[in-house]
Formats: structure tokens, sequence, C-alpha cells
């Protein structure tokens, strides 16, 4: 092919011509012309210089373009050439220097002078002779991370192994093969295993783990009581079929699916029907549903053969992301929220950070834009939002569960809605008309008050003025400044004259009658002809304009907190808040969060930068090369579906390198603090490697052959002598000098409660929480606002049932939540922090439901029968799942002593919150 | 690719991940936890040379470069002020009043536009500099000449939501640390028991939390929020700061109770860093109880202060308050405050309305702005305080139903004052109506750029690993404007 400055030689002789100076046009072969090569140096080069190289030149590329080479120029960047040589109009620089197009314009800080540009132009239009040299060949473009054959030998992505089960010294210590995985190391790092956690211990421990609550005195009493040698087998059997359990295993599930029962991010629109997914997870880990049946309901539930409204809540996952729900420009909200599913998969299910993927290949990982864009067409074919919006906010897709008589009375409660908020509204208005006629009246009244001080008045001196003629302060406060504001206004220039005179009677006079002349004028005009829009004189036309002006100098505050009397205010306000009342209160009909099939897409461009108006080459739907290798190859995707289906079945093989391995990973990461990779949500090259990768394989194959049994997995480890450990260690300095972090596990981790398991046990140690699972529990309505601007925060969280039933409102969480690191529910999160900051104290010490629980409590405990001591004994039972020790009763009864003065009753709640608030209650070890 | 060894793996990040995972963990909250005695010296020592932040999170650290302000505050205009109704005065549009824009209007707005609308309002040149500013703001035009009015921001979102996380967090897609986090992050705090980042009455609308939320920054640096948009100034308080129900009296004699319970816990369970660290937080915590509202009670000003910020008058009275308050977190060391104009509407929002919308809302600012500015010139705070005043975005120059505007983050106005800016200078500007920013554009990645430089830090150089990549506050754009630095 011909090289386009050559092509182009019709054309470009005609602009040359315009130009007046005839230079010949010069390809690479030739000798550059003289004249062009001085124009070069002379005019383009400096130009280059001064308002181009910072950013793309001597290394900097910004959007992947050089402008200090010529191959620079004619190769271009991400965007693609930027010159065609001899066509200007074709060229992206001088696009860019036009600032025609408001999304390329260069440079960004400012224009370039018309005769830059026209410069730039005639270069190009000249065949943009350029003798820079290139300075050592750019770097071929090699891939940024690792080279797919590299990738596939990466420790994650390698075909999960089938380890032997090793041998050690201690075999005796051995109770499950996780046992010998794990001593193995600890020999070899010269580690002894510590020895067993006491009973008490163990049984607050798994206690909390299964269920997220602690045992009840009488569990622990059973307990010890049981010496047969199955006694903990049998009580991980009655954790495991609690509904407890799914309560608060679904949870762990929950952060990694991102949760919340509201959108957050730009607008915070309820999420009314989030809880049927909430539920749906809870139910799941209750039933023992095989986690590779969840897994792929969860991408694809609405696409199985035997789909149901349990398996399509299921989908429910790819749904619950937080959207900019006001983004104006729809293509960008669609890829906006695609990336948001896909890094929610990335993260979640395959442990990969696919979303760095969007605007260039991985910097360390094998994955390119192409395995993104492949994964991006599957759910561009997939429907997230419905065509419906409200204003210029989008409505995310539901799946109606309704029947046709729940719609039809639901019409119904959304005329009575409705009803609600015009009366509020009529009232409004109506009021402000009410007050603007006031004003009318006395509009002289107003001119001459405010001759009786300056713009710069506070409110309280033009209220002292205004109050006692009966005008209102706020409109005569405006009516002051409209004057100070608009000093050649021809209707008040007598008012500027006479005010600066302080002849008032005159400028009462002199309105009145205008103002009285010029409504008998209109109402004449009218009577004359009722569409007359003036009046003739003009004069009086311009006094009838000012007096009708709802902007004008007689302006109503629009804020009702400032228009109205305090009791036209309250009954706007109970208007207000009762059709907010009946629209929180009122139901839905019936609907899940889930997706649907849209327009199938084969393939998509790739986004250059991830820029959805800059396509560069189409790839097919497909999955990221480097986890094809390890198992087997998929065929080809439906033409007639979006391919989730495919999509979420290749995710659950048990060959997948990946999904079985992060989720086992998960597993030991909530029982034992932290994961056999440390970095539950990034399994890629700058993840942690894992401590035992021998046990992570053995975990995930045995998980896969158990038919992928979460139940069994957890019975396995709790089997295991490593879960029995105690949580200190007798030669603790030695070890701890060895493995400082205890990633081998020589000895239990101590672990704080998470924030729900803080809430629940403090209601549940205080007998006032209340059971009972699912159904429905954030106070609003479907897409009502959680915060409209008011910044009133209607959500509350007073209710005594288990917290995974209290709301999660994105942008403002429950505090208790925010402040023991509840995970930002906007991303998938594997592993909780565990922060100490002070606000924790703040709430331990003075929130309501600290002090109310330990009140409860008190009152409990006074009411039992036997002694003071025999009531601290109770407490520390139900508290710590041990009694106290004498020393521990005799500080507690002092205490009682030095508080008696405050009554028995606070006494013994301040003893009680303070049992709450010590680190022995929120720490398991 | 390097395999790991059987037993501890050793990858070269695994370390620095240990680091950063006590100093995201083992963060404190307000203030200091006696952080040196908690952490090993080792762990200390290291993390000091990679990183070179001395170990307490919230200490103060060393800026990259010559510091020009010591702190910031950032006056929230929420809403959108219009810029060429207050700071940007555009004479073609008293000229071309009423006939349809002779330019191309961007290709997603957020509602429909209509012709151009000349300003109600007249502009006047003030001070020595001769810097127009309109009838709107009287007071602050006395100031001009201490103003580093900024012509040319740009950004791109124009929908609140979208634009206000753009501003706080330089993010309008995710959920990104604010720019009072990078800082606390970067800098610390200069007084360990009050918190490093305070923001006052923010709004809980449109992104909420996440316009002072530390996101995956350590704990530490996200804001404490006094208040919100719904309550009055004067009953703003930190959550939970206050007990009604227990005297002083009694919570020191339970907190003692609970030490000797902690400690003999320590003793048996193990000297964990956490558990340690919790019994000083509730010391901490108890210390606050009584300093936070000692520095809100505004009772000791004088009489002439709470004049001058406005607090005689119902409508000055609910910002100045927060204007005052802001001035003594300042001065007691708060490194970022932020103060808030939001009412129960959208406070700036004039789609319709603009005349009597805009002039109640700067009536309401105008005079505790002026009277923050001259006090804290007068307290020398001026000189390395770094004040910023602005909106979201700006409105658009054509007209909205007969009397509003719409949102425009295409060019709009903000202004700074004190640390290291030059004064009664306008940098920048935006096209012949007001339209786009043409001249020296200064995107909001600029913004934050320019506003890391002036406290002494390289925005580029300002990152935090998380999932597998650096972050910055300019994400990977940016450029210091350098034309305003004085």
């Amino acid at each position: 092919m011909m090289p386009p400055h050559l092509r182009s030689h019709a054309g470009l002789l005609i602009g040359v011509a315009a130009l007046l100076t005839i230079v010949p046009v010069t390809s690479r072969s030739a000798e550059p012309d003289p004249a062009a090569l001085e124009f070069f140096e002379k005019r383009v080069r400096p130009l280059l210089v001064t308002h181009c190289y910072e950013c793309h030149a001597d290394g900097e590329t910004s959007g992947g373009l050089a402008l200090d080479t010529r191959s620079g120029l004619l190769v271009g960047g991400d965007s693609g050439p930027a010159i065609v040589p001899g066509r200007p109009d074709e060229s992206r620089i001088v696009e860019a220097v036009r600032y025609a197009n408001p999304d390329l314009r260069m440079p960004p800080q400012n224009k370039l002078p018309p005769e830059d540009v026209a410069t730039l132009e005639r270069w190009i239009t000249m065949g943009a002779v350029d003798p820079r040299e290139d300075v050592a060949a750019a770097p071929a473009a090699a891939p940024l991370g690792m080279s797919l054959e590299e990738g596939t030998s990466f420790w994650s992505l390698r075909p999960i192994a089938r380890p032997a089960v090793p041998a050690v010294r201690r075999a005796d210590w051995v109770r499950t093969p996780i046992d010998a995985f794990i001593l193995a190391a600890l020999e070899e790092a010269g580690l002894e295993p510590a020895p067993p956690a006491d009973r008490r211990t163990l049984l607050r421990r798994v206690t909390f783990d299964l269920t997220g609550l602690p045992p009840t005195p009488d569990e622990v009493a059973a307990f010890l009581a049981d010496d047969s040698s199955d006694a903990f087998d049998r009580v991980v059997e009655r954790l495991l079929s609690s509904s407890d359990y799914g309560v608060r295993w679904g949870r762990h599930w929950l952060d990694v699916a991102r949760y919340a029962d509201s959108n957050g991010l730009d607008e915070n629109l309820a999420f009314g029907h989030a809880w049927r997914y909430r539920d749906y997870v809870v139910d799941s880990f209750n039933a023992g549903k095989p986690y590779d049946r969840f897994l792929v309901e969860q991408i694809a539930g609405d696409l199985l053969p035997d789909a149901s409204a349990e398996t399509i809540t299921g989908t429910g996952y790819l749904v619950l992301g937080a959207k900019v729900l006001a983004e104006p420009d729809r293509e960008k909200l669609t890829m906006d929220t695609i990336d948001e599913q896909i890094d929610a998969i990335g993260k979640g299910l395959l442990g990969m950070t696919l979303g760095c993927v969007r605007c260039h290949d991985h910097k360390f990982d094998p994955l390119t834009q192409a395995d993104y864009y492949g994964l991006a067409a599957i759910f561009k074919s997939t429907r997230t939002f419905a065509d419906t919006n409200t204003g210029a906010i989008k409505h995310w897709h539901e799946h109606g569960l309704a029947t046709d008589a729940e719609k039809e009375a639901m019409k119904k409660v959304d005329e009575e809605i409705a009803a609600l908020q015009k009366a509020a509204s009529s009232f409004r208005s109506e009021a402000m008309g009410k007050l603007r006629a006031a004003a009318r009246a006395k509009a002289a009244d107003y001119l001459v008050a405010c001759a009786a001080f300056g713009p710069d008045a506070p409110l309280t001196e033009v209220a002292a003025i205004g109050t006692p003629r009966g005008l209102h302060p706020y409109v005569l406060h405006h009516c002051r400044l409209h004057l100070a504001y608009h000093p050649d206004d021809a209707v008040f220039g007598r008012w500027h004259e006479l005010a600066a005179a302080g002849d008032v009677a005159a400028i009462d006079r002199h309105y009145r009658a205008l103002f009285a002349d010029a409504e008998e004028a209109w109402r004449a005009a009218k009577e004359a002809d009722a569409k007359a829009t003036s009046i003739a004189d003009p004069r009086l036309d311009a006094a009838r304009a000012a007096l009708h002006d709802a902007a004008g100098f007689l302006a109503v505050p629009p804020k009702p907190e400032f228009a109205f009397d305090p009791e036209t205010l309250a009954e706007y306000h109970r208007l207000e808040e009762a059709a907010r009342i009946a629209e929180s209160g009122a139901p839905d009909l019936p609907a899940a969060m889930a997706v649907g099939e849209a327009t199938v897409l084969t393939e998509m461009p790739i986004h250059v930068r991830g820029n959805h108006r800059n396509h560069g080459r189409s790839v097919a739907r497909g999955f990221p090369r480097v986890m094809l290798a390890a198992h087997a190859a998929r065929s080809d995707l439906p033409a007639a579906s979006s391919g989730r289906l495919e999509l979420a079945r290749w995710l659950a093989d048990p060959e997948h390198p990946l999904t079985s391995r992060v989720f086992v990973n998960r597993v030991w990461r909530w029982h034992f603090g932290q994961g056999i990779v440390g970095t539950t949500d990034n399994f890629g090259v700058l993840g942690d490697r894992p401590s035992h990768p021998e046990l992570l394989d053995w975990l995930a194959r045995r998980f896969t052959d158990s038919g992928w049994s979460i139940k069994e997995l957890h019975r396995l480890v709790l089997a295991s002598s490593t879960y029995r450990m105690a949580s200190s260690h007798p030669d603790e300095a030695s070890a701890d000098s060895i493995d400082p972090e205890n990633r081998l596990l020589w000895r239990f981790p101590l672990r704080r409660l998470e924030a729900e398991e803080i809430r629940d046990a403090l209601l549940a140690t205080t007998a006032r929480l209340e059971r009972g699972l699912g159904g429905k529990t954030v106070p609003l309505r479907n897409r009502q606002f959680v915060f409209n601007h008011t910044s009133v925060d209607h959500t509350r969280y007073d209710s005594l049932r288990r917290a995974i039933y209290l709301p999660v409102i994105r942008n403002n969480l429950y505090t208790l939540f925010e402040q023991f690191d509840f995970p930002d529910p906007t991303m998938p999160t594997g592993s909780r922090v565990e922060t100490v900051v002070a606000p924790q104290a703040l709430f331990m010490l003075n929130a309501p439901l600290v002090m109310d629980s330990a009140a409860a409590w008190a009152r409990a405990l006074i009411a039992r029968e036997g002694t003071d001591a025999d009531r601290v004994h109770a407490a520390y039972e139900a508290a710590y799942a041990r009694p106290p020790t004498e020393v521990e009763t005799t500080r507690a009864l002092a205490f009682l002593r030095d508080s008696a003065a405050d009554g028995t009753e606070r006494a013994w709640s301040l003893l009680c919150q303070g049992i709450l608030a010590a680190n022995e209650f929120i720490y398991v070890r | 690719m390097h395999e790991p060894a059987a037993t501890i793996p050793t990858t070269p990040t695994r370390h620095l991940a240990a680091r950063r995972r006590i100093l995201q963990t083992s963060a404190v909250g307000f203030g200091h936890l006696a952080f040196r005695a908690l952490l090993d010296a080792e762990v200390l020592a290291e993390t000091a040379a990679e990183s070179g932040h001395v170990a307490n999170p919230l200490a103060a650290k060393p800026p990259h470069l010559p510091a020009r302000a010591r702190r910031i505050v950032f006056l929230f205009m929420k809403g959108g002020p219009s810029h060429v109704d207050t700071f940007d005065p555009k004479p073609l549009l008293d000229r071309d009043h009423g006939k349809p824009p002779p330019f191309e209007l961007p290709k997603v707005t957020f509602a429909a536009q209509g012709n151009l609308l000349r300003s109600p309002w007249k502009f006047r040149r003030h001070g020595q500099s001769g810097l127009p500013v309109s009838d709107l703001f009287p007071h602050v035009a006395r100031h001009v000449d201490d103003l580093c009015i900024l012509r040319s921001v740009h950004g791109t979102n124009p929908a609140h939501g979208g634009a206000l996380l753009k501003l706080h967090t330089g993010s309008d897609q995710f959920v990104r640390p604010s720019m009072g986090s990078w800082i606390t992050y970067g800098l610390g705090t200069d007084n360990e028991n009050l918190p490093a980042f305070v923001t006052i009455c923010p709004t809980l609308a449109h992104g909420g939390v996440n316009n002072w939320g530390a996101a995956f920054l350590p704990a530490f640096c996200q804001g404490t929020p006094i208040g919100n948009a719904s309550t009055g100034s004067a009953q703003a308080a930190v959550k939970h700061i206050r007990n009604d129900r227990l005297g002083r009296a009694e919570q020191r004699r339970q907190l003692d109770l609970i030490a000797a319970m902690n400690r003999d816990h320590i003793a048996t369970a193990g000297a964990e860093r956490l558990l340690e660290g919790r019994l000083d937080s509730f010391e901490l915590a108890f210390r606050m109880q009584a300093t936070m509202p000692e520095l809100q009670d505004l009772s000791g000003e004088t009489a002439a202060m709470q004049r001058l910020y406005g607090l005689d008058d119902p409508i000055t009275a609910d910002f100045g308050r927060q204007c005052l308050m802001a001035r003594r977190f300042l001065e007691a060391g708060v490194r970022f405050v932020q103060v808030t104009h939001s009412d129960s509407e959208v406070q700036w929002d004039q789609h319709g309305n603009l005349y009597q919308g805009h002039t109640k809302n700067a009536a309401e600012v105008d005079r505790p702005i002026a009277g923050f500015l001259q006090d804290l010139k007068a307290r020398g705070l001026l000189d390395d305080t770094l004040v910023l005043w602005g909106g979201e975005f700006g409105r658009t120059p054509t007209a909205q139903g007969t009397d509003g505007r719409d949102h425009n983050p295409h060019g709009f106005t903000m202004w700074m004052a004190g640390g290291g800016v030059k004064a009664g200078f306008a940098y920048g500007a935006t096209d012949d109506y007001g339209y786009y920013a043409v001249q020296d554009a200064m995107h909001v990645h600029d913004l934050h750029a320019t506003i890391l430089h002036l406290l002494g830090l390289d925005h580029t150089r300002l990152t935090y690993r998380h999932a597998g990549r650096d972050f910055r506050l300019t994400d990977v754009a940016g450029r210091v404007a350098k034309g305003i630095l004085a």
C-alpha cells in the first residue's frame, strides 16, 4: 500500500498552492527540501518543545504518544497516528490543537495561539518534514506484566496438584491431614505447636466462629459435663445445623459480594429488594448448597435449565454494586457498571485484579485488555439496567415476582402516596402564594421601611424595624438588597432619591399611588382584554411587572424555614413527614434485583485507555486466556445468549486453577484470621505467596472431591489439632523470634470480634437479642432516597434482631459498623481489618446501645436470687464463658461499694458496662 | 518467577505488606497511642527507613518539598455557585443576553440548555489589584487583594454526586480516599489529641461519607464529621462524644475498673499490641470528651470576635459559627478543616430562582468568610494556612427556564488565599461567555496536585499500595499550577 503522504498528492497541491509557497513533497527516501527543513527547525520544533515535550518527550509518553521523534508522530499513541502527512484535517494532532473536540484538546491547559495552529497545519500540509532521529528505536511493545507462558506456570495458575500428606515426627498430634501439613512446616522451622486450648476457651472460640454468638452458660456447662471422646464433634454438628450458622457464614459471603441495602456513590437510593439476595445467601449456607452450584446461580441463575425465583435472586450478586446512577452519559454508565461487575468477579471469585485491565494490559499479572473486553462483551450482552428512570436517575434491573392482583393492589398504594405528597406541595405553594399577596398589599410599606436601614444591616435589626409594621423580616431584608443591587432600575429611581433625602413620607405617597394606579390599570386592561399581557402606560407597566415578579423586590424566600411562620411551617413539615412515612412504610411489589439477557454482542472493541469513546480492535467474547491452559478448552459461546452460563460453568469447574483455591483460602481465613494466602482477594504477582502451598492444593482437591461441600470443609478444619491449639504458647519468645507473624500457626491467633459479633454479643449476653430469620429490614421503599438533599438520617438501628438484619447504608454506615471495621460495601472484602481507634472507645463508653444493654442486664442480675458474689459469677459466665477469680469477684464487689452512692441499679449498670467494654469481652482466644 | 520455599514465604513485598498491615491495623483514632512503645523497634526502624515516615502514623511527618502551607481549610459551597455571577464577569453575556449560544455545547449536558442569560448582579473592581467581584460578595470583595482567583477550574462530571466525589476524592466512579485523608496520610497532625482532619456539617447526600472517607488508607486518615448538613452548627457534635447519663467522676471510676480488667487480661492472653492499644484508646477517648466540646464552645470568644464572624445575625450566624470553629481547630493544630455551606435544599443549586437563591446564599456566607479571612490575617495564620473556596462545579452562562442556570463542570471559579499563593491575582480564564476553561485550564486533578504541592507534598510521590497497585490522589494525571505560586 502506498504511504499516506504520497497518496494525498492531488489534494496537497491545492493546499500548498493556497499557501503561495510551493514546497515539494518529500518522502523519507528523498533528500529533504532545505526550505521544508528550515520551516521545521524554525517554526515547528520550537513549538513542539515549548508546548508538547513536557508530557510527550524524553520517555514521558502521556497517552502512549511521543512527540520527540518522527516515528513517534507517525506511529502515534493509544489513539492512533498523530499525523497523516499531507492531510492536516485527518491528523489527530491538528484536531487536538484546534480545540473543536471537547474530548481531545491539546495542550490541555491552554489553546495554542491561532498562528501556532496554522504552523502545524501548514507543516503537515507540506508533508510533515521531520529530520529528527529516532532515539534508540523505541522499545518493542513487550507485554507489561507476565507473558502467557510465564503466567501458566505462576503458582496460582498452575493446575491444582494432589499433594501427598507429609510425614511428621510428632504423629500423635495429627488428627486430620491438615495437621500433618501444618506440623511439617512447624517442625521444619524448629517450632512446637501450642498445647490444646482449655474447653471453655475452645467452646467460646468455635461458637463465635460458627454462629457469631457467645455460648450460653448452659451450653458451657453441657460441654464441660460431656466427657465422651466426640463431645467437641457433637458441638460442631449442633452449631453447623443451627440457623445461626447461615447468619454468620452468609455474612462472610456478603462481604465478598459487597452487599448493601443502598446504592451509595453519587445518589443514595434504597435497594428495597436487596434483602432477598441476603436471605438467599443465608439460606444457601444453612441448606449446605454446594459452592459450585452457589456460584453458578449468582452468575447465571436466570439461565439455568431449572431456573427459579431462588436462582434468579442469586444473580443479585451482579446487580448489587454501587453505580453512578445519575451519570448522564449512558455508554459510560454501562461500561463503568460492567467494570464493577468484572472487578467483583475478579477479586471475589478468582482473586485477580481484573479491573486493572480496563485501561491497559496488567502491569504485573498475565492478563490483557483482550481478556477484559472478552468478558466485558458477555456483560454487555447482559441487562443490568432497566429502561426506566426517575429524572436523572437510572433504574437498575429487577425481576418482577408479583402477581397481577398484587400489581393492581399496588396502584392504590401509589396513588395514596402521591396524594399525600401532593397535599404537602400544594400546601406549600398556597402558603407561598398568600405570603406573596400579603407582601404586594404592603409594597409601599416595605419601601418605606427600607429607608430605615442599609443593605448591610443584620437580620435582627431588620426584624426590629419590620415586625412592628407587620412586615416579613426576610422579605424586607431581600427588598433592601434588591434596591442595592438595582440602583439603575427605573421603578426605584425615585426611591433612591427620596431615601437619600430622608423624605420617608414622600416615598410612602409616591409608591402607594404608583402601585395602586398600576394595579387599577392592570385590572382595567384585563377587563378589556382577558389575554392582555401588559399595560399601555410603560411607567405603570414597569411598576406592575416589579410588583408581580416572584423574584423581584418582594421575593419571598423559597425556603419554607425562612418564609413561613412557626404554625405554617409545622403544618408543612407534618404533611411532608406524613408523605415520607407513608412512602417508607409502603410495601413494594415483590421483585428481585437480578440481571437479564440483552442483545448479544459476540465481540466488542477494546477501549483505548478505558475510554469508551476511543475504540481499538475488536475481541470476541471469551475468558482470560491464561486460565484456559489449566483446564478444558471452552467451546465457542452460543450466539443466542450472553455466554454468562458458560462463564459460570467455566468458573465452577473443579479444574479451574483459581476458583477452589480462592474459596478454600477464604474459609481458612475466616476460621484462622489469616489466609494461607494472606491477600485473600489477590492471588496475583503482587499478592502474598501461600504459607502452605501444598495444604492449599490439598484442601482445594478435597473440597471439590467432596462435591464442593462447605460444611464438610468446616468439619475437616474444626476436627484438627491446629484449630484446637491455645492462643498462647509456653515458649512464646522463641517462637515469636522465628515466626513473628504466626504465619506457620504455632498458636491459635487471638482475634477481635467483628462489628456484628460485638453488637450481637452485647444483646445476647444481656438477654435482649431477638431471634428470627430473614425478611425486609431496610425501612425504605424501593428506590426511595436514603439521603436526599436534607442529610436527615431516617434510618434506624434500634432493632434488636441480629446485626445481619440491620440496614447496610453505603456512604453512611451504622456508626458501630463504621467504627468496628465493617468493610466498605462497595468492594469485595475477604479479610476485614482490625483497628483500634478512639471512636470505638467512645462508642463503648457512651452509645445508647451499650448503656441500655448494661442497664437491662443490671436489672436482670439484681432480680436474681443469691448474693452479690453470685451475681458477679453469673455475669462473668455470661460474658466470658468462665467464672470470675477470687480477685475479680473482690474487685467487682469493691466497685459496687464505691458506686453505692449512685444507687444499686446504677452501680450494677456501671459494672455491667465495664464488663462489656473490657478486652476479654470483644477478643476471642 | 521465583517460587517460595516450602516454609515461610519470602517475597519482596511481604515485609512491606507486613509493615503496612501494622500501620493499617494498629491505627490510632484521633491521636497518639504511644505508638513507639507499642510497636517493636525493629519494624519501626525499617518502616521509617523505607517509607520515610516515622512510626506513629499520625505524628507530624516531614513533607517532600518545602511547604508553603502547614494546614488547609476548604470552604465548600455545595450545589455549585455561579462563577459568571460572582468572580468571573462576562460582558458579552450582557450584550448577547437572550441569544442562542454561539459555541458548541458539550456532548453530554445535565439538562437542556436555553439561551444566554446575563448576570443580575453588577461587577465592581476592588482593592489595589482592581479585581472584579460581583455585588453578591461586598464583604469578601474588601479582601480581594488577599485572593488568588482561579477562573479556569474544570472537572468532568455534570451531576452533583459525581462532581462532589471527583472534587473530594479525585474519582467519580470508585470509592477512593478523600483529599483530606491523603493529606493526613502524608503529613500527620500537629496535635496528637485531636483528629487531623475534621469536617464541619458535611452533607450526607451526593457521596456522603465517601467525601471524607479514608477508603483503603489506614483508618486514622478518615475525616471526623462534626454534625452534618441537617444539624445547625450550634448542635453539631462528634458522634458519641457526650454521655448524658453518667457524670465524669462515675465514668472515671468505670474507666479505672476497665483498665484493671484489661491489664489482667493482657497478663493471661499475652501482650498483644492491639490489646495494649485498646487500653490507651479508652484514655484518649476520655480526654477527647473534654477537648472537642471545649474547642467547639465559642462562648469564650469576645463579642467583637463573634460579630466579626456574623454570629450576631441570624442570617450569618450558622455559617459564621462554622468558620469560627474552623479557626479554633486550625489554631489547635488540625491539618485539614472542611466547612460545608449546605442546607435542606442543594444550597447553591439554582436551576431556577437564581436571583433569590444566590442572594440568600451569598448573604449567609459573605460576612463570615470576610471575618474569617480578617481574623486569620490578624493572627498571622493566613501566612501558612491555605484557604480554598468553591463548589463542585459552576453554572452555565445559558439559561435554564427563565431565571436559572444549569450545572457547568467545564469551566468555573474557585479561589484560594494564604499559604503560598499569589495574592490579589486572577489565574486562567474561561471563554468569552464563561462556558469552557480555555486559558491555563486547571482540571480538578491539577487543583489537587497544586494543593498538595503547597502543603509540601509531591502528588506523584504520595502513593499507597492497595489491591496490587500504587494509588494517588491524582491517579495518573495532575499538574501543579506553577503560575499561582507566590
